[in-house]
C-alpha cells in the first residue's frame, strides 16, 4: 500500500514536471486480500497502471470480506462508493439485487471492449452471471481439492488416496490404526463449502429447489433429504473415532496438515502459496472424493471473489474501470495470477496458455482445480448456488452441524433444523426482494 | 436505617470513601425526587448546592458550557445511534438501503420465537453470572491477600493489574491457544489428568473457557476497587477485633467484607455490564460463538447478525433488547440488592 501511494505520488510528480499532460483518471478498488495475496494483488494493479498512461487503479485493502462488504455498504449509503469492490461468492444475490451495481458485461460492452465471456470456465461463468450475462468480473476463483501427505499413504501401503469416500475411509482408518499419523484428516474451517456444498455438486445432489435457486427467489433448501445427511454422519463418526480432528480457534487447520500431524486436508486450491511455503512434509493433492455409486462425478463449484462495479460514477471513470476489467480478463493476466496465487485461471484460453507453457509439468497439483471444475457438463445441481442471505443460512447450518459433532443432535434432526432455519432466512430475503429485477440500467 | 445511613455524608472521610458515597448518592437523588423517603440522600443536595455556589456562579451558562463536550459526545455516540437502532428495529431493509419495509414488531416477534435467540439469552445469563461470581471471588481473595503481604506488595499488585493492559482480542487468542486441545499446553495437562477437554467440540468446555478468559481479563478491575475499599476500613476496628481474638480470615469476613458492601455492589453492576457488552472481543477470538452456539452471547449475536449476515433489522432489534436487558438487570440490582447494602458502616 505504501509503495502504491509512493508510486502514485511519483507519477503525479512526474506529470506535474512535464507540464499540462493529460491527467490520469483515478479509480478505487476495495479488496479483501491480505498478506501474500494482498502483495500479489498490488503487483497486478501496478502492472495495469504501468501498462498504459490514461488510468490509475488504486487498490485499497479494507480488511476481510465482511469488512469490505460493510465498508462498501456504508460508502454507498453515504453516496461515496468506490468504483470497484471485491465481494465473496456468498454475497452474489445481495449484490445482484442491491440496485447499487452496474453489471460488468453491460459496462465492458458499452465501452467497446471485446471480452469473450463465453470463454470463461463454466462453473465460474454460471456462478457470476445472471441469465447468461456476467454480473461481476470473476477475479479470484477457487475450488476445494484434496491435499494429502504422500509419506503417510506410502507407509500404509497405498499409492495415493482413493477416489471414493468409501475406499478413502478405509485408508484413513488404516493409517490411524497403524499409528502412522495421529489423525487421518482435519476438519476444514469452511467445511460447509467443501464437504457439504461442493460434495452435493460433485455427487449430483440437489441443495435447494428451483435448480439451487437459479430459477427464482422461491427456492427452498432440500439437503436434509439427500446424501448430505449421511455425509454429516460420516464426519461425526470420523471425529468420534479420532480419524478426524478439529483444529479449533487459535490454530489453523492447515497447520495440522502442513506439520505432518494429520494425513489429509480438504481445502481450497488457493492455499497452494501457503502450503508450498509452510509444509515440512512431502505433500501432494488430488481430486475431491466422490460417492461410490456416483460415477462419473460431476464438477465442483467455485468459491472466492469477483469484482463488482458500483453505480454512481462519471463516464470517464467507467472508462478506466472497463479498461482494468479488460486487463484482468486477459489470458496473460490470468495465467500470472494463477501462478502467483493458486487461484484458477478463469478462462479456457488462459488455462490453455498455462498448459502450453508447460506450467503444470512443474506444478501438477495446480491443474487439479481447473480439471475438477471443468469436467463434464454442469447440471442444475453442480452449476452453483443462488441463495439469498447465503452467509446467514450457512452459519445456521454450521451451528447445526456443530450440534451433531457435540453429540446434541442426530444428523437427520440437525439437517432438518438447518433446512428449516435456512428456509425462514430465504423467505425473508424473498419478501424483501420480491418483484425486484437485477440491474439492467446501462451506465 | 435511615438515620444510620445518613450519618456518613457529614463525616469527613478518606477521599476514596467520598467517591464511593458519591456513587451511592447519585442514584439516591432521583429516588428522593420521586417522593420516597427510604433513601438517605437528603443531606447530600445541600452539600452540592454549596459546592455549586462556591464554584459556578449563578447563571446556567458556565455549567452548561462545561457539560457541553460530554453532552455532544453522548449525542453523537449514544443518542443518535440509539435512535437509529430503534428505528431500524422496526424495519426490514436490504443492506444497501434500496428497499425498506416497515414491519412493526416483526423483527422482535421472530427473534423471540427463534430457539437460536433463546439459547443466546440462556448462554448470556450463565456466562455473566458465572463470570461475575468468579471475577468477584478471585478479586476478593487477591485483595485480601494484598493486605497480608508485607514484602513486594507493589510488585504483587502490578502483576495482578497486568491483564487489564492486554487487549481483549490478544487475551482471547492466548487463552484459545493455551487450551487448544490439539496444541495447547494447558489442554495437555488436562488431558494428562484424564479430562476429555475439547472446547471445539464440547459446548460446556467452550463456555467454561470463555468464562475463564473473560473473568481473568476483568479480575484486575474488581481487584483495584476492592484493594482501595479495604484501605478505607478503619484500622481501629480491625485492631479491636484482633484484640478480641479474631483471626485474619474472621476479621476479613465479619468486618472488612460488610464494609465493602457498596464497592461489591457497584462491581456487581459493572461486571454485568462488562459481561453483556465488553466480552465481544474475547468471544470472537476464543470461540466465535461456537460450538453449536454454545458461547453465542447476545452482544456477539448482534455483531454476527448485523455485520456478517447483514440482517440489519434483526440486529437492531437485538441491540434494543440487549439494552433493555442490561437496564432491567441494573434496575433489579438496585431495587433488591441495594437495600441490603450497608452504606453506613
Amino acid at each position: 500500500m505504501g509503495r502504491k501511494v509512493a508510486f502514485i505520488a511519483a507519477s503525479f510528480g512526474a506529470l506535474a514536471l512535464v507540464g499540462p499532460a493529460q491527467a490520469r483518471v483515478e479509480v478505487q478498488w476495495w479488496h479483501a486480500m491480505s498478506s501474500v495475496l494482498g502483495d500479489k494483488l498490488n503487483e497486478l494493479v501496478e502492472k495495469f497502471n504501468t501498462s498504459q498512461d490514461k488510468y490509475t487503479v488504486v487498490a485499497v485493502a479494507k480488511g476481510n470480506y465482511d469488512e469490505v462488504t460493510n465498508g462498501v455498504i456504508a460508502a454507498y449509503r453515504a453516496k461515496r462508493p468506490p468504483e470497484m469492490v471485491q465481494i465473496a461468492e456468498r454475497g452474489y444475490m445481495t449484490m445482484l439485487l442491491s440496485g447499487a451495481i452496474v453489471p460488468v458485461q453491460d459496462l465492458v460492452e458499452q465501452k467497446g471492449y471485446k471480452i469473450d465471456f463465453l470463454d470463461f470456465i463454466k462453473p465460474v461463468a454460471s456462478f457470476w452471471s445472471y441469465k447468461g450475462r456476467m454480473s461481476a468480473m470473476p477475479f479470484n476463483s477457487s475450488t476445494p481439492i484434496f491435499w494429502y501427505n504422500k509419506d503417510h499413504f506410502q507407509k500404509a501401503g497405498f499409492d495415493k488416496p482413493a477416489e471414493t469416500w468409501q475406499e478413502l475411509e478405509k485408508q484413513l482408518y488404516a493409517i490411524k490404526s497403524k499409528g502412522i499419523s495421529e489423525c487421518g484428516t482435519v476438519l476444514p474451517g469452511d467445511f460447509y463449502w467443501s464437504l457439504l456444498e461442493n460434495y452435493s455438486a460433485i455427487n449430483n445432489q440437489p441443495y435447494g429447489t428451483l435448480a439451487n435457486g437459479f430459477d427464482g427467489l422461491g427456492t427452498e433448501f432440500v439437503y436434509n433429504k439427500t446424501k448430505v445427511v449421511s455425509q454429516v454422519a460420516r464426519l461425526k463418526k470420523w471425529l468420534d473415532d479420532g480419524v478426524m480432528q478439529i483444529a479449533g480457534q487459535g490454530f489453523s487447520p492447515e497447520q495440522l496438515f502442513t506439520s505432518g500431524r494429520c494425513s489429509t486436508f480438504v481445502n481450497s486450491t488457493a492455499s497452494h502459496g501457503n502450503i508450498e511455503r509452510n509444509a515440512t512434509i512431502n505433500w501432494s493433492a488430488t481430486f475431491l472424493p466422490h460417492e461410490s455409486d456416483i460415477n462419473p462425478p460431476f464438477n465442483s463449484t467455485i468459491g472466492g471473489g469477483a469484482i463488482w462495479v458500483m453505480k454512481g460514477h462519471t463516464p470517464e471513470r467507467y472508462e478506466a474501470v472497463a479498461a482494468f476489467l479488460d486487463f484482468v480478463a486477459q489470458p496473460e493476466t490470468q495465467v500470472w495470477w494463477h501462478g502467483a496465487t493458486g487461484y484458477v485461471p478463469a478462462t479456457n484460453r488462459a488455462y490453455a496458455l498455462a498448459r502450453e507453457r508447460g506450467y503444470y509439468k512443474d506444478h501438477p497439483t495446480r491443474e487439479i482445480a481447473v480439471l475438477q471444475l471443468s469436467r463434464g457438463t454442469p447440471n442444475e445441481n453442480s452449476r452453483g448456488f443462488r441463495f439469498g442471505n447465503f452467509v446467514q443460512t450457512m452459519l445456521a447450518q454450521r451451528q447445526e452441524v456443530e450440534a451433531v459433532f457435540a453429540g446434541q443432535k442426530q444428523p437427520q434432526q440437525a439437517m432438518d433444523d438447518a433446512v428449516k432455519r435456512g428456509n425462514e432466512i430465504l423467505r425473508q430475503f424473498e419478501k424483501l426482494n420480491a418483484g425486484k429485477t437485477p440491474e439492467t440500467e446501462r451506465p | 436505617m435511615t438515620l444510620r445511613l445518613s450519618i456518613p455524608w457529614r463525616e469527613p472521610r478518606a477521599p476514596v470513601l467520598q467517591r464511593r458515597h458519591g456513587r451511592g448518592g447519585s442514584k439516591a437523588v432521583p429516588a428522593a425526587a420521586a417522593g420516597t423517603s427510604r433513601q438517605s440522600g437528603r443531606a447530600r443536595p445541600r452539600e452540592e448546592v454549596g459546592l455549586k455556589r462556591a464554584n459556578f456562579g449563578d447563571g446556567p451558562g458556565l455549567p452548561t458550557l462545561l457539560l457541553l463536550p460530554q453532552l455532544l459526545i453522548l449525542l453523537f455516540f449514544f443518542f443518535i445511534p440509539s435512535l437509529r437502532a430503534l428505528m431500524q428495529s422496526v424495519l426490514l431493509s436490504d443492506p444497501f438501503g434500496t428497499s425498506v419495509q416497515f414491519v412493526w414488531f416483526e423483527n422482535f416477534r421472530s427473534l423471540l420465537a427463534s430457539s437460536d435467540y433463546r439459547q443466546s439469552i440462556a448462554v448470556t445469563f450463565w456466562f455473566t453470572v458465572a463470570q461475575n461470581v468468579l471475577t468477584l471471588g478471585s478479586a476478593l481473595v487477591l485483595a485480601f491477600a494484598t493486605d497480608r503481604i508485607v514484602r513486594g506488595r507493589s510488585a504483587y499488585r502490578t502483576i495482578i493489574l497486568l491483564p487489564y493492559a492486554i487487549a481483549p482480542a490478544i487475551a482471547g487468542i492466548l487463552w484459545a491457544f493455551l487450551f487448544n486441545p490439539a496444541v495447547g499446553p494447558l489442554a495437555q495437562v488436562l488431558h494428562g489428568l484424564g479430562i476429555a477437554w475439547d472446547p471445539n467440540l464440547n459446548p460446556t468446555d467452550a463456555l467454561i473457557l470463555v468464562t475463564l478468559a473473560a473473568s481473568w481479563k476483568h479480575i484486575c478491575y474488581d481487584y483495584i476497587f476492592l484493594v482501595v475499599g479495604l484501605l478505607a476500613v478503619p484500622v481501629s476496628l480491625m485492631e479491636a477485633a484482633a484484640v478480641d481474638g479474631a483471626g485474619p480470615i474472621r476479621r476479613f469476613v465479619s468486618i472488612a467484607l460488610p464494609m465493602l458492601g457498596p464497592t461489591i455492589f457497584f462491581l456487581t453492576v459493572m461486571n454485568f455490564i462488562y459481561g453483556f457488552f465488553e466480552t465481544f472481543a474475547i468471544i470472537d477470538a476464543v470461540t466465535k460463538g461456537g460450538p453449536a452456539g454454545a458461547t453465542n452471547i447476545l452482544v456477539y449475536k448482534v455483531f454476527v447478525d448485523g455485520f456478517v449476515n447483514l440482517d440489519l433489522g434483526s440486529s437492531a432489534a437485538q441491540s434494543v433488547l440487549l439494552m433493555s436487558f442490561a437496564l432491567i438487570c441494573t434496575l433489579l440490582q438496585f431495587r433488591y440488592f441495594d437495600r441490603k447494602v450497608n452504606y453506613g458502616v
